[in-house]
């Protein structure tokens, strides 16, 4: 924008048109975006208590500080109450989002991993390596996610990282999606077949042109993957089959707070809300940057 | 049209046995076999005659080749959990419980959802619209065991309408019917409202407007059925994901389903129960996904005549 401005500088130049970038409107668009706005603040305060919860909370989250006053209800000390082993419910809690958004972004990396390249070359290349990667990604449509992930951690005897790689296995075929249909527009368009023209390796014109062309799909396609990572783990702890105890977890607290749901709702509603929070954020914000990235994709 | 239908029934054949293979394969690599529990630790000599008698101590490819021949007539083999039943004669009293909550989940969940995302595609940015699309996002991603846990709170622990949990007189289904009606509420919900918008937007809405229909005619002749088409065809996919249970639902509420007897198989290292079960779901999926797809190429001229259906 600015050399063309240099260029011819009798032009008469709104001073609005330097700012209109497509990043100008697409963050525009997200900041008109009133839910997404407030799920993105909402996500940064979680994310801030996730990093800080050392600093906030003067226990840590398994020291069983106040055995004395087990079960006891939320109160002005102790904002979540105390847990049936006399640990700091809220100290509990922001450490289970170190867990929740740690799985989360790590899954969301293997997915990206895994997808981007096979979607782009699936895209590009087409044929036969195309109709490869559609084929395992009916696979993947075919078996029920959960299902499946519940063999595969039994398989691996459950841990954090087992869950990242299930998590990421299921991950990445959105990703591929997302990434194939974007570089398969642009496939035809005349810069790559100026650079076939000029004797480019099916490879350059990936990692060069198309990836980068690709900014979006994957932005996109990596936020979405968090929450369906983060709700993975969840699922598995909850089955106790996840993150083990113990390493606070949401899924896993619901589940013991299920047990005392009757006598001490705190003990489930805390990490009801938790999980549903940050996960319905992390979802609205991964619409809100879809919506506002490539509005032709709005409503998929 | 013909040639469309064996094309897609032969992948969908393919695609069955790839998973039944890899279903096969994993389920092998579990650790452990059915007789190394703790409590009663048997001989080596015993264990091996056992396993003999099950045939597990065959090469893998024929276990594989015994097992699918099995499948095909309907033989699923006994289940290590309780020997005096067949994995069929278990599977078909644990889907009752599955099927009927499940199945009552999505007949009412769907119907509301479809009328509420029609409201909202009708009402752009009114306070309905702003309504069905809350209630998708949050359907859509809040965990069930989460929708159900404040369902217990709220109305059995708070309100005490409902009674918690449990199978049996029909005032204990209430509450996870309501769960599992969440999920196809909420994708109907989405799905109406944003077929309908594709069809609203349409060329033709316009013609039909500017040849004077009225705006009911337009709505109901035209623009319903139009947008109708996706909405059929998700049904059948839909229906099997929730119709055969919900490991969450069904252990948060005690239902005796599938999803709690899939659960007690992993746990108790159940092969033959936990094959059947992986199998005759990702089979189900397979024709549901068959049907919809023949359905979609049928209902849809355009699809039939360019001859493939993705």
């Amino acid at each position: 924008m600015t050399d063309l401005s240099a260029a011819s500088p009798a032009l008469p130049r709104p001073d609005s048109a330097k700012r209109r970038s497509p990043l100008y409107l697409a963050r525009r668009r997200f900041a008109a975006n009133k839910a997404a706005l407030g799920a993105g603040i909402v996500l940064v305060i979680i994310i801030l208590l996730a990093i800080f919860a050392p600093l906030i909370s003067r226990t840590g989250p398994n020291d069983q500080a106040f055995l004395t006053k087990s079960l006891a209800f939320p109160s002005s000390e102790h904002w979540f109450g105390i847990d049936d082993l006399g640990r700091d419910f809220f100290t509990r809690i922001i450490y289970g989002a170190r867990v929740s958004l740690g799985i989360g972004l790590s899954a969301a990396v293997f997915s990206l991993v895994l997808g981007l390249p096979l979607g782009a070359l699936a895209g590009y290349l087409g044929g036969r390596f195309d109709w490869a990667i559609m084929r395992i990604i009916e696979l993947f449509s075919v078996v029920p996610p959960l299902l499946a992930a519940l063999l595969l951690a039994t398989l691996t005897r459950g841990g954090v990282w087992a869950i990242v790689l299930i998590a990421g296995l299921f991950g990445w075929v959105n990703v591929c999606l997302l990434v194939r249909a974007q570089v398969k527009s642009f496939r035809e368009k005349e810069f790559i077949m100026a650079a076939q023209a000029l004797g480019a390796s099916p490879w350059h014109i990936v990692w060069r042109h198309l990836i980068p062309n690709s900014v979006s799909p994957v932005i996109v396609g990596f936020v979405l993957a968090i929450p369906l990572a983060m709700m993975l783990e969840a699922s598995l702890s909850f089955l106790g089959i996840g993150v083990q105890p113990p390493t606070p977890s949401w899924g896993q607290m619901i589940n013991v707070g299920m047990n005392f749901m009757y006598f001490y709702w705190h003990m489930a509603v805390f990490p009801v809300l938790a999980l549903a929070v940050t996960i319905l954020a992390a979802s609205l914000l991964g619409d809100g940057l879809r919506d506002a990235l490539d509005p032709t994709l709005k409503g998929r | 049209m013909l040639q469309f239908i064996i094309r897609r029934t032969l992948s969908m054949l393919a695609t069955f046995f790839v998973v039944s293979v890899i279903i096969f394969l994993m389920m092998h690599a579990i650790p452990g076999g059915p007789f190394d529990g703790y409590e009663m630790p048997l001989p080596d000599n015993i264990k091996a005659k056992l396993m003999a008698q099950l045939g597990l101590d065959k090469p893998l490819w024929e276990q594989y080749l015994r097992y699918m021949w099995g499948v095909f007539h309907l033989d699923f083999g006994v289940p290590y959990q309780s020997p005096g039943e067949t994995v069929m004669g278990l599977i078909a009293h644990a889907w009752v419980p599955s099927l009927v909550l499940g199945g009552l989940g999505v007949l009412i969940g769907a119907p509301i959802g479809i009328l509420l995302g029609m409201a909202a595609a009708l009402n752009r940015n009114s306070w309905i619209d702003y309504l069905a699309s809350g209630i998708a996002t949050l359907g859509l991603t809040i965990p069930v065991f989460v929708i159900s846990t404040l369902l217990i709170l709220v109305f059995a622990v708070w309100l005490h309408w409902t009674p918690a949990s449990g199978w049996g007189e029909p005032r204990r289904w209430i509450l996870p019917i309501m769960a599992y009606a969440a999920v196809p509420l909420a994708t109907y919900a989405r799905y109406a409202r944003s077929a309908m918008l594709d069809t609203l937007n349409k060329p033709f809405v316009t013609v039909l407007r500017a040849k004077g229909l009225s705006e009911r005619r337009i709505i109901f002749q035209h623009v319903l059925r139009n947008s109708a088409i996706p909405m059929i065809t998700i049904f059948l996919p839909m229906f099997v994901g929730i119709a055969t249970g919900s490991i969450f639902v069904e252990a948060i509420f005690r239902v005796p389903g599938l999803g709690a007897y899939f659960v007690s198989s992993i746990q108790k290292r159940d092969y033959p129960l936990e094959m059947a079960l992986m199998l005759m779901i990702s089979a189900l999926f397979c024709i549901s996904y068959l049907i919809s797809d023949i359905l979609y190429a049928l209902l849809n001229p355009r699809i039939r005549l360019g001859g493939k259906a993705r």
